[in-house]
């Protein structure tokens, strides 16, 4: 077996949006695995305010958006933002205290109030996809993972679609764990983007993201963004030079 | 002259539109080939002068079963019954065995081998065993109908269990899904395509188990009105039997399929949107 991941040490606040960027192998979507209790560590602890990841897993604190968006093709679109309800409930105290979003209200807010009856099949991947993201923020879930979710989507419909997640965490502000191969969606969304590398997967640097919000696309136009996007592929060149 | 131009265009266009949907209607031309073959087959009866024992025309079947409705269709509610009761009875434990096996794959090894045993053994050289150990009732034939049902819906049962989509699987667990809550949710209803393509063909072998088992030993049934004609070289009632047969099939595959469509609505649903 080989190593994955090797001294990571990483601490999320609450209420902020986090980004894990990286080449491809550098254990970042393993990382998001361990943190969401879908894979084990061998050595190490990961605590979710005072948890173990299935724990908390248990206990519903995690809103999970793969990388395909992971709606089940008989369901229709509402049936499939009823899904994170219908599971893990029976007996859970946990579940109950949940606070339940209108799911209407949230696919209202990502575009698609016309699909609530809808079938995963009736929509393209880009729509699929938004599901996926309301769906996690409408789980009641505080702490959402999000494993490079826009990965399958042609470049216009993802940049669309990354000004949406904006606007949604903005309003929401729930601690975000969100995996991606894009520098871009990295500093448009991130407090705190978290560069890593590869073989094993190591901490390479964190950088905060100090642009100020509520963010507009028109952030993207400014020098402090381009700055940002530079370091970050400083760092990633560092990388791939040592590599 | 000028005049009749249009109208004529207009005939031709009425002749063209029917002629295109007669072509793409799903039940015209097979109802025109199953005329086709009747006409061809009454005609050389006729022509041949072929012994109505050796091969009697259609009409005169068709005589025989319009005026002997009475007679055939207990029969043909026997056989209904052992087939249906022999389908629904393999189907259930073979979903059941299914289950088992697909959460299980030490269970799937040990006792696959036995179903595929079961499976490769000609069901005829069974019959005969069944009707001494059950008797001449309706039970061995349900039992003879279960067997020839079970295989297929066994292994499309553990496949359609397991295909699930990664994903989909993945999700499931991160919302902390019990086992049951994941087959329940997840695995049943992505298994029904193939539990439904393995029904189609089972519910019309299931037919063929009642028949084989009604050969073997039955007072009843239409295999025994077929077994007793022969006997009596009632070629016209053979005929009638085995005609009695096909149509039972045919409205069995297709109840089938019109449940399938029905439960199946989100599976056919094709056409991405962009």
């Amino acid at each position: 077996m080989t190593e994955a991941l090797r001294d990571i040490h990483l601490e999320l606040a609450q209420g902020t949006f986090v980004s894990l960027i990286g080449p491809s192998g550098c254990g970042k979507s393993t990382l998001l695995r361990i943190v969401g209790g879908l894979a084990d560590v061998d050595r190490g602890e990961v605590t979710i305010g005072g948890l173990s990841p299935l724990e908390a897993q248990s206990r519903k604190q995690f809103g999970f958006v793969p990388q395909s968006p992971a709606l089940f093709p008989w369901r229709t679109v509402l049936e499939n933002m009823n899904l994170p309800f219908e599971v893990n409930v029976r007996g859970n105290s946990a579940a109950k205290l949940v606070e339940r979003e209108d799911p209407v209200e949230l696919l209202k807010s990502v575009g698609l109030g016309d699909f609530v009856n809808a079938y995963a099949k009736e929509l393209s991947g880009g729509m699929q996809q938004r599901v996926g993201i309301a769906r996690a923020f409408g789980s009641g879930a505080p702490i959402l993972l999000m494993d490079e979710p826009f990965s399958a989507l042609d470049e216009i419909t993802r940049e669309k679609i990354s000004y949406q997640l904006l606007d949604i965490w903005e309003s929401h502000q729930k601690t975000v764990l969100f995996v991606t191969h894009s520098l871009r969606e990295a500093v448009l969304l991130s407090d705190k983007v978290v560069v890593m590398s590869a073989r094993p997967g190591r901490v390479a640097a964190v950088i905060d993201i100090g642009l100020p919000r509520p963010r507009r696309a028109q952030i993207e136009d400014t020098d402090e963004f381009h700055q940002y996007v530079a370091e970050i592929r400083g760092y990633l060149r560092d990388e791939w030079k040592s590599s | 002259m000028v005049a009749s131009k249009p109208g004529k265009r207009k005939e031709a266009s009425v002749l063209n539109r029917v002629k295109s949907r007669v072509v793409s209607s799903p039940y015209l031309p097979p109802l025109a080939a199953f005329l086709a073959l009747f006409l061809t087959w009454e005609l050389a009866v006729r022509l041949f002068k072929i012994q109505p024992v050796t091969l009697p025309a259609p009409s005169s079947v068709f005589y025989e079963f319009a005026t002997s409705i009475g007679f055939y269709l207990p029969h043909t509610g026997v056989t209904l019954f052992e087939a249906l009761a022999g389908f629904f009875l393999g189907t259930a434990v073979a979903i059941v065995a299914g289950i088992f096996m697909a959460h299980s794959p030490l269970l799937e090894r040990t006792l696959l081998p036995i179903a595929v045993l079961a499976n490769v053994t000609p069901i005829i050289a069974i019959a005969p065993l069944f009707i001494l150990w059950f008797g001449f009732d309706a039970l061995p034939k349900i039992l003879i109908a279960a067997i020839i049902t079970f295989f297929p819906m066994l292994i499309n049962s553990i496949t359609g269990f397991r295909s699930i989509d990664g994903n989909h699987l993945e999700y499931m667990q991160s919302l902390h899904a019990s086992k049951w809550e994941i087959f329940f949710k997840l695995r049943l209803p992505n298994s029904l395509p193939y539990l439904f393509s393995a029904a189609r063909t089972c519910v019309s072998l299931s037919v063929m188990g009642a028949v084989v088992g009604e050969w073997s030993g039955s007072t009843e049934g239409l295999g025994n009105v077929i077994m007793m004609s022969s006997n009596y070289l009632q070629t016209e009632r053979m005929f009638s039997a085995i005609f009695m047969l096909a149509i039972m099939g045919i409205l069995l595959t297709n109840i089938v399929r019109f449940i399938e469509r029905k439960v199946l609505f989100w599976h056919a649903m094709g056409g991405d949107r962009d």
